[in-house]
């Protein structure tokens, strides 16, 4: 008893550190910018503190909405196409050797080692006029121009990259599945299909969530791509932060449809536990009501 | 004003850069200083003055750089920033003068000021020189690529034509985009009517299905390229690299009018280097100093006794970094909208979601 109560203390003493951290660097700034959201404005860029509602007000203006509304759009289906993506690459590696998989997991950093924004100007040499991609479907006959800007090239940046952040929690989750289940479920009769809509994918359920979520957020942020490979023509809510902070010298505006993505985006974390819960839940029930059948 | 390529690196790396520089603000102002610190556009102190000024007074410079005005004035206006020299351009001057950021500057302390062109001694923005020396200058206009266009372009109603539809870029700057807006319809682009921002709300509205896109980062490769046609452009070192490199390539001020900036040094309120601000005043008024801006970073220099002393003088005669004298004539000096900035700020609003 007095050694668990020890082990606590201690726990919670080398939590310190770290908790100083998160509430440095992510709490106070973020208690920041709440502050602001609700702060008074002045034409010259200033922030003249006060209290005042006019900046979710404003936000009502269905420009914003609608801005909003692409950029959830936009953040959903890249969570998806990184997620199924992400599950293929990582079924294949977890179901290779054990030496092997390491390897492998390198192979898929390796790229991000690379600045971001290095790796987006290449998506521009690759789908542009003189690339690659154009090249080949000019000989093969097929009448093409640059596919840069488009959406197609935001969505294939999108993927590109965050598609290492879907693979690992998947991964993860996969790592932990009895090998032996696959073989059991060929021997039960299951195809491929049936081997993975009921056995891989529910056991992998916490690293699916965890990898739509992982790609789900940070994609809210993003507004270099859509400039640089969209053509800058339907702007993601990141980039109508930037312009509200910077241009439109209105940090209140700006803390305010910040706050508004946050809450978006904790409220989409919230649904993904949720259903996460629910989908292991039923993977049990259905494993436990299948073995008294 | 210029081409600001990466720009979220440029802003993440000030940020970072401008804490360290909070240290230098707790300094006492007596005696003279060894050290300066100036926050510039990126791009437009070449290293070659940084050196020579560090040689000739034992100074030590640190320079951060900002991506735009309202990022600058937003650092300064937070206070203890810590910086000597500030870069503004035309009309982020009287903008920091209104707000008390920028000191006073005494004359008779300079050295050299007859050095600049007339053009830029007592401008509209900021009469008699009172606040800021201005250093670099450019203009905003056409880049376009004549093999894809087929004619020459004159102005601004080519960025509203359909036969280059899905080939024109705008800046992605709202300011820089109303230039375009306004102008085409006729109207100064400095308006801060009401039913003249509208009209050019209308008029980006209008040509937006025509857009590729908008693009402040890499227009002039796409427009040497060939993958655009036409591009609203900055002067300088881009749009001067690509003209030079491709006789197809042209930069013009459209007939409409396009328009003008400066950049110029400014001595921060409250600095506790002032000495060495005033040194760094005199020394980029030299002519020799002042050419290297040609020279190493391919932007005009406000210092008429400097273009003689350019060694490559075809960047003297290369129109997007030099713009031709009677090119100019109609080219508006943009200043700050003020209130008026609400109207532009709803119509770009609606411009980019639309």
């Amino acid at each position: 008893m007095a050694n668990t109560r020890r082990d606590s203390v201690t726990g919670a003493l080398m939590m310190v550190p770290a908790s100083i951290v998160i509430l440095l660097l992510v709490v106070v700034p973020m208690v920041i910018i709440a502050r602001d959201s609700f702060a008074i404005s002045d034409p010259l860029g200033g922030n003249l503190g006060g209290f005042t509602l006019d900046n979710y007000a404003k936000l009502l203006d269905p420009v914003y909405g609608k801005t909003i509304g692409y950029s959830l759009g936009m953040a959903v289906l890249n969570a998806i196409v990184c997620t199924i993506v992400g599950y293929v690459v990582a079924y294949y590696i977890a179901t290779r050797p054990a030496r092997r998989q390491p390897v492998l997991l390198l192979l898929v950093i390796i790229p991000f080692l690379t600045d971001f924004l290095v790796r987006t100007f290449s998506w521009i040499t690759l789908l542009g006029s003189g690339g690659p991609i154009i090249g080949i479907a000019k000989a093969l006959g097929i009448p093409a121009t640059s596919l840069v800007p488009s959406q197609t090239a935001v969505v294939l940046s999108l993927l590109y990259a965050f598609l290492p952040v879907a693979v690992f929690p998947i991964y993860a989750s996969m790592r932990a599945i009895d090998p032996s289940l696959r073989e059991a479920a060929a021997d039960l009769g299951a195809g491929w299909w049936q081997t993975h809509a009921r056995v891989f994918v529910p056991l992998s359920a916490s690293g699916l969530a965890s990898s739509v979520m992982l790609t789900f957020v940070p994609t809210l942020g993003v507004f270099v791509i859509p400039v640089l490979l969209g053509g800058g023509k339907d702007p993601l809510v990141g980039n109508l932060i930037v312009t509200l902070f910077t241009e439109f010298r209105n940090e209140p505006l700006g803390a305010a449809l910040s706050m508004v993505v946050l809450v978006l985006m904790l409220a989409s974390v919230a649904l993904a536990g949720l259903v996460t819960r629910l989908v292991s839940r039923g993977a049990r029930r259905s494993a436990r009501s299948e073995r008294s059948a | 004003m210029k081409s600001k390529a990466l720009a979220a690196v440029g802003v993440t790396v000030a940020a970072a850069l401008a804490l360290t520089g909070c240290s230098a603000a707790g300094g006492s102002s007596s005696g003279d200083s060894t050290k300066l610190h100036i926050y510039a556009w990126s791009g437009e102190i070449p290293d070659s003055v940084i050196k020579g000024f560090e040689k000739e007074t034992g100074i030590t410079v640190t320079v951060d750089n900002f991506d735009s005005n309202e990022t600058m004035i937003s650092k300064l206006a937070a206070g203890n920033s810590g910086y000597d020299i500030v870069e503004p351009s035309q009309y982020a001057v009287p903008l920091m003068v209104e707000r008390d950021l920028l000191a006073k500057v005494d004359k008779s302390k300079l050295d050299g000021f007859d050095n600049l062109a007339e053009k830029f001694v007592d401008p509209s923005f900021d009469p008699d020189n009172g606040y800021s020396i201005p250093w670099a200058w450019g203009t905003t206009g056409i880049l376009y690529n004549e093999a894809c266009t087929g004619a020459p372009v004159t102005g601004w109603k080519d960025l509203w034509n359909e036969k280059y539809k899905g080939k024109i870029y705008m800046l992605d700057n709202m300011l820089s985009a109303y230039i375009g807006g306004m102008q085409v319809e006729g109207l100064s682009a400095t308006s801060t009517k009401k039913a003249d921002i509208e009209k050019g709300t209308q008029a980006l509205l209008d040509q937006k299905p025509l857009l590729a896109g908008y693009n402040s980062d890499n227009y002039a490769d796409l427009v040497a390229t060939g993958d655009a046609c036409i591009a609203e452009a900055y002067s300088g070192t881009s749009s001067a690299k690509a003209v030079a490199a491709n006789p197809d390539v042209h930069y013009i001020l459209p007939e409409e009018g396009g328009t003008l900036w400066t950049d110029s040094f400014s001595i921060v309120k409250g600095t506790a280097n002032e000495s060495a601000a005033y040194k760094w005043l005199n020394y980029t008024l030299q002519p020799e100093v002042a050419a290297l801006l040609t020279d190493d970073a391919s932007l005009a220099s406000t210092n008429q006794a400097a273009l003689e002393l350019v060694k490559d003088q075809t960047q003297v005669t290369n129109p997007a970094i030099y713009a031709p004298a009677d090119s100019l004539d109609n080219a508006e000096f943009i200043v700050d909208p003020g209130k008026a900035l609400a109207y532009y700020q709803d119509g770009w609003t609606r411009v980019r979601a639309s």
